[in-house]
């Protein structure tokens, strides 16, 4: 693959995604994800490969407290709540209104 | 915290608890300039959640520029109007960018024993938005759950206090979600604020965005419990 540069110009940044309640676990967690993904590309890839519908809710969380909203940048993410060179996200499926 | 009979946990939120967290909110909202005052209703002594706030709305894009983000829509309105347009169509392109004023209100609910979001939004001429236009608006990301049932997801109510129509989003749900994330949290002696959680995750469904200092409110370990 192509070689990136180390340290703050490194274009992708490592994220490790963990499952809430009864979501299911993806097989690979561990990903490096281009800097300008937003939140909601992260969703759509995560429902994708656990072969969620559209119309399927999933929501992803920082520090178990908040959920950045979906225009949200992951490596805005990452500067903020990033630590020992990942960024933790918990994701869970789940119905928000009705 | 109340029981249920599978052990586990549910997580209502009990209204002392409710204005606990709000006025946790209000001090880090007065920090960062976001707008958030609590306000009493005179009568009832009940105290609400409540924010104003204007957005710019692009109207009438035609739909092969849906697909691309805001700047690329901005040049190819531009690139329309030099290439193509007479004067009659120009006046229709020029009222593609409208300002919304919204107005939203957090308020507790004692029978959900949630928080619940309402909120009304005009253009600046005063006219309401319609349900219908309100449902548009809706962030694209949940369209597709929208589309599914919009009659259990958005629609118009009386506020409680106020007494004037609001829309409202529908909270029987919120429970559940809540309970999700908040079960985790709660494994790991976090402070988790349940109004700024919970604002994070349904707020952005109708254009309200929290900024990111929010997430960093309290410590990353409580060793107390609740």
């Amino acid at each position: 693959g192509t070689e990136e540069p180390t340290g703050d110009t490194k274009k992708k940044i490592d994220i490790l995604l963990k499952a809430v309640g009864d979501t299911p676990i993806m097989k690979t967690k561990k990903w490096a994800v281009e800097r300008t993904r937003t939140i909601q590309g992260l969703v759509d890839f995560i429902k994708k490969f656990l072969k969620l519908m559209a119309s399927e809710q999933l929501f992803i969380y920082v520090n178990q407290s908040f959920a950045p909203s979906p225009d949200q940048e992951v490596g805005t993410l990452y500067e903020c709540f990033g630590s020992d060179g990942k960024l933790v996200l918990h994701y869970c499926k789940t119905q928000a209104w009705g | 915290i109340s029981c249920s009979m599978a052990g586990e946990e549910d997580f209502f939120l009990e209204e002392k608890r409710f204005k606990q967290y709000c006025e946790e909110f209000i001090k880090h909202s007065q920090q960062i300039g976001d707008g958030w005052e609590w306000r009493t209703s005179k009568d009832l002594g009940d105290g609400y959640l409540s924010k104003t706030h204007f957005q710019v709305r692009n109207r009438n894009i035609p739909s092969d520029l849906k697909e691309k983000n805001n700047d690329n829509i901005e040049q190819m309105l531009f690139t329309r109007v030099e290439e193509s347009l007479d004067d009659s169509q120009v006046a229709g392109v020029c009222a593609t960018e409208e300002v919304i004023r919204y107005e939203y209100h957090i308020l507790y609910s004692s029978s959900y024993q949630v928080p619940v979001l309402y909120f009304r939004a005009c253009f600046l001429d005063g006219r309401p938005l319609t349900l219908d236009e309100i449902w548009k608006s809706v962030h694209a990301c949940y369209q597709a759950r929208l589309l599914e049932g919009p009659w259990d997801t958005i629609t118009q109510q009386e506020h409680p206090l106020l007494g004037q129509p609001f829309f409202v989003l529908h909270p029987c749900r919120t429970n559940e979600f809540m309970s999700s994330i908040l079960t985790g949290s709660r494994k790991q002696n976090r402070h988790t604020n349940y109004i700024i959680l919970w604002l994070s995750i349904v707020g952005p469904v109708v254009g309200l965005n929290l900024p990111l200092s929010y997430a960093k409110l309290g410590p990353e370990q409580n060793t107390n419990t609740d």
